[in-house]
């Protein structure tokens, strides 16, 4: 049996371990009404591209389970001067978060630095034209409390930035801005759960996949890139993240949630150090 | 001035390209349309649409998966779009135990909508294929959005 493979930039697909019949999807016996699916057996094609979810997602489950004082996880950044583009992309990632963050507190003088963070790493990138009209919609929507308005934009500057980077075959920044942005959305998530914690606000950190991936992006980088003293330091921490992940198989304990605070609290701290 | 015969075949070339049907010139991004044209009551609902998406090119139906990530809490809605004409649609979410979770299910001539209520935080699958009559292979665009 032979597979078409359509050879498009933003997805990479392969071929699923050997080839199952069909009925690997259908139910088994004695459990009508019930559909079973096991991933090992898929006999379809994988697609081995990941969108990882923004900061929003969990916190807006977060104001589900309480009303956390997003005010209190603002910071105020001190983003540094540098032209390292390891270090700009993961600090892109970062500041579009923060601004996440700003926007759960609908703080509108925070969303406005952040914004104005937005545009001068990208002008450090050299992705001024791309991300202007974003940034700048995030001001205008700002002035107007449009907080609707401001998400859509900080996913959408974060899209336009990470295609940008793709399409100028720089797939390896482009991950660094979804691992920056991850980073301060899991240090956030920590923290309010920190300070109100239960199993249900901790159990969203129940993320191995998501960790893995930024593992195996990190792994597939080029010698010189993996060597990078930040992304060194941050396959340490995932490594260390991912090990309370995956032992938290009967919850997530209040010690778990503070070991994974600490570990993206240093690294983050780590990439805002001028280099 | 004289058409000659070779003037008047590229004439006729050009005309019958430009009167050739669109699937030639169609994009992923088109379906990506269909896809954010489906999403648009569940916007009215309250639904957060991701700007990021999935999308390709796929033989007519197989079968891709995806994994995700999910957070007990939300509720999702996942738009799945084709350019093609006449594509049977299907879309499916498992959870860790391999058990389908989707809870509702709409279907419109270029565009599927599902929405998906997670029990647990964690990792699920999307099964998903496009089965077309008349093309080998389907242009699809995966979107998803969030309350």
């Amino acid at each position: 049996m032979s597979y078409s493979i359509f050879p498009f930039p933003r997805l990479a697909l392969f071929v699923a371990g050997t080839l199952l019949s069909s009925s690997a999807l259908a139910a088994p016996q004695g459990t009508q009404g019930v559909q079973e699916f096991d991933p090992l057996a898929f006999p379809g094609q994988v697609v081995d591209d990941v969108v990882v979810p923004v900061p929003s997602e969990v916190f807006s489950v977060l104001d589900k389970l309480g009303e956390p004082n997003w005010r209190h996880e603002i910071r105020e950044l001190n983003v540094p001067n540098t032209s390292d583009r390891t270090q700009l992309a993961l600090l892109f990632g970062h500041v579009v978060a923060e601004g996440f963050v700003a926007v759960q507190a609908e703080d509108k003088e925070a969303v406005k630095e952040a914004g104005k963070d937005v545009i001068s790493i990208s002008t450090a990138l050299g992705l001024t034209k791309a991300v202007r009209p974003h940034a700048q919609a995030i001001l205008d929507a700002a002035d107007k409390n449009d907080w609707k308005a401001i998400r859509k934009e900080f996913d959408q500057t974060q899209k336009t930035v990470k295609d940008t980077m793709e399409e100028m075959k720089d797939i390896d920044l482009s991950q660094c801005v979804s691992l920056g942005g991850w980073l301060r959305g899991t240090a956030s998530v920590t923290s309010v759960v920190g300070k109100n914690f239960s199993a249900d606000r901790a159990e969203l950190l129940n993320q191995p996949m998501l960790v893995e991936h930024f593992l195996n992006a990190i792994g597939k980088m080029p010698k010189n890139t993996q060597e990078h003293d930040l992304l060194r330091s941050i396959r340490k921490g995932l490594s260390s993240v991912l090990e309370k992940m995956e032992s938290a198989v009967d919850g997530f304990s209040k010690g778990a949630v503070s070991d994974i605070s600490k570990t993206c609290e240093t690294l983050l701290t780590e990439i805002l150090v001028k280099k | 001035m004289k058409m000659t015969r070779h003037t008047f075949l590229s004439a006729l070339t050009c005309l019958s390209l430009a009167l050739t049907p669109v699937p030639a010139l169609a994009t992923v991004d088109e379906s990506h349309d269909y896809a954010m044209e489906a999403a648009t009551s569940f916007v009215e609902q309250g639904f957060i649409v991701r700007e990021d998406y999935w999308n390709g090119e796929v033989k007519s139906g197989q079968k891709l998966m995806i994994s995700h990530q999910l957070f007990k809490g939300n509720e999702y809605a996942f738009w799945l779009g084709s350019v093609n004409d006449n594509v049977e649609l299907d879309l499916k979410v498992y959870d860790e135990k391999g058990h389908a979770i989707q809870i509702d299910s709409k279907s419109g001539n270029h565009a599927l909508s599902i929405r998906v209520n997670p029990q647990k935080t964690g990792t699920y699958k999307i099964v998903f294929s496009l089965k077309s009559k008349k093309e080998k292979s389907v242009m699809w665009a995966l979107a998803y959005g969030y309350r």
